[in-house]
């Protein structure tokens, strides 16, 4: 009877919380969240000395080559600079740099910097915690982003704490755009360490070597994040379908800070559209915020 | 209740500490420490509706750090607890080979359920099969390979408890008889 019982309390749970998840809202109740809270200083100080460790090792490595990559990146920033100069001439030309600059000012973006503190304890799949919660105005459905691109989204929420499924779990589906062609298709994650490009074949002008970001469409990720690089285009045979391998633009492997961006929707996929080369003027105009 | 607290106690800690250590290091590499004392437990525990909560519990907190679905470990840790207590009474699960071959089964076992589980409930259009063979024999041989000593820590901490429970009644019954 109890096995039942407890076997029946489990699947109940199973679909409530697939429920919560689907209606994109799932703040754990206060019992669970109170664990989730819990468990960041724990994990905080069992992570702490292997940490140390690496963290000292990662700044030797860091120092190793560090002339090399100071040359490299100068000669980077030269060739950005000219870029930009290009880009902006460009932009006073078409008369919308005073368009988009009064548009950034007019749309901050609440971006909210967040420590990881432990990754998913089954290798079956791919989640973080991070040490930012309700109490910090974090909120289910929450992109999550690096400095290299996107990282993944909230699923739970505690008042300390968060969950993310990072873009690499099996159950992550991002609609995504080649940013060269403009084709477009879904990303999923494979549950390793590189993703899947999923798209139409007519029309699908995709390469090895293209950038792949969010396309907006879908309405979780805004607009213009990046989300990896091609490096291999299946043979579709006969298939309408067809998939290419992507390599995330973040490494997961070395994730310690991450940025939840607090407002999404309308007014971000603006921002990003506008920020954007090639894009009409009436893509950029005004939308009201929701 | 005092075991049971001590064994709900350690599960916890155990998956905080594989949280951890999923932070730094790929999860197939770090053994399921979770899931071996259940299996532990389930070996040697007497109790089965104390087995089986304590097995719900551990699973509820891993689902908690984890990007499974809330109730999804606690049901597999359910199975695992009576697959382990079942054939502990046919099998020597004490010893360690035997434990070991039992864990890396049982491991293989309940990362189909994980994929049976979250297909079953996958939202529409994401196809969840197994993992990748190599990442599911590396984790189930880890697992297996850990197994005999989380059995062995699972019984000092058992030993312990029961030792001090042990040692109080005999003081009450010393006063008792004093008195």
């Amino acid at each position: 009877m109890l096995v039942i019982a407890l076997v029946a309390v489990a699947l109940v749970s199973m679909v409530s919380d697939r429920r919560a998840l689907m209606a994109g809202g799932r703040e754990l109740p206060w019992g669970a969240g109170a664990i989730l809270d819990l468990a960041v200083p724990v994990q905080k100080l069992i992570a702490m000395p292997a940490g140390i460790v690496r963290d000292a090792w990662r700044h030797y490595l860091d120092l190793v080559g560090v002339q090399e990559e100071n040359e490299r990146l100068r000669a980077r920033l030269a060739r950005l600079a000219e870029d930009n100069l290009q880009l902006q001439e460009a932009l006073v030309a078409s008369g919308r740099l005073q368009q988009i600059a009064e548009m950034r000012d007019d749309f901050e973006i609440p971006m909210l910097p967040s420590e990881l503190v432990g990754g998913d304890v089954s290798p079956w799949f791919r989640s973080v915690s991070f040490d930012r919660g309700l109490g910090d105005g974090v909120r289910s459905g929450m992109p999550v982003i690096s400095e290299d691109g996107l990282v993944g989204l909230v699923t739970a929420v505690s008042q300390r704490a968060s969950r993310t499924m990072l873009l690499l779990d099996r159950q992550s589906a991002v609609d995504g755009t080649v940013q060269r062609s403009r084709a477009r298709g879904i990303v999923r994650g494979r549950g390793s360490d590189e993703l899947e490009f999923e798209f139409v074949v007519r029309g699908g002008d995709v390469r090895v070597g293209d950038i792949v970001i969010t396309s907006g469409l879908g309405g979780v990720y805004p607009k213009g994040l990046r989300i990896g690089q091609v490096t291999a285009v299946s043979d579709p045979g006969a298939r309408l379908l067809q998939t290419a391998t992507v390599a995330p633009a973040v490494d997961f492997g070395r994730l310690e800070q991450v940025f939840v961006m607090l407002r999404r929707g309308p007014t971000m996929e603006l921002l990003y559209e506008a920020g954007e080369p090639g894009v009409t003027a009436d893509a950029a105009s005004p939308k009201p915020a929701s | 209740m005092k075991p049971a607290l001590a064994l709900l106690l350690l599960g916890a800690v155990a998956i905080m500490f594989q949280g951890a250590a999923s932070g730094l290091l790929a999860t197939r590499f770090i053994p399921d420490l979770g899931f071996l004392i259940v299996v532990a437990v389930g070996a040697r525990w007497r109790s089965l509706p104390g087995g089986l909560v304590l097995a719900a519990l551990i699973g509820y907190a891993a689902d908690l750090l984890s990007g499974s679905l809330l109730g999804q470990h606690a049901l597999l840790r359910m199975l695992a607890f009576l697959a382990a207590r079942v054939a502990s009474r046919s099998l020597n699960l004490r010893g360690s080979l035997p434990q070991a071959v039992f864990v890396g089964l049982l491991t293989l076992l309940n990362a189909l359920g994980v994929a049976v589980l979250t297909s079953f409930f996958a939202p529409p259009g994401a196809v969840f099969g197994l993992p990748p063979a190599n990442a599911l024999l590396t984790h189930a041989g880890i697992n297996a390979a850990i197994a005999p000593l989380v059995a062995l820590g699972t019984d000092r901490v058992l030993a312990l408890v029961s030792d001090e429970d042990a040692g109080r009644r005999l003081l009450r019954f010393e006063s008792r008889r004093a008195a």
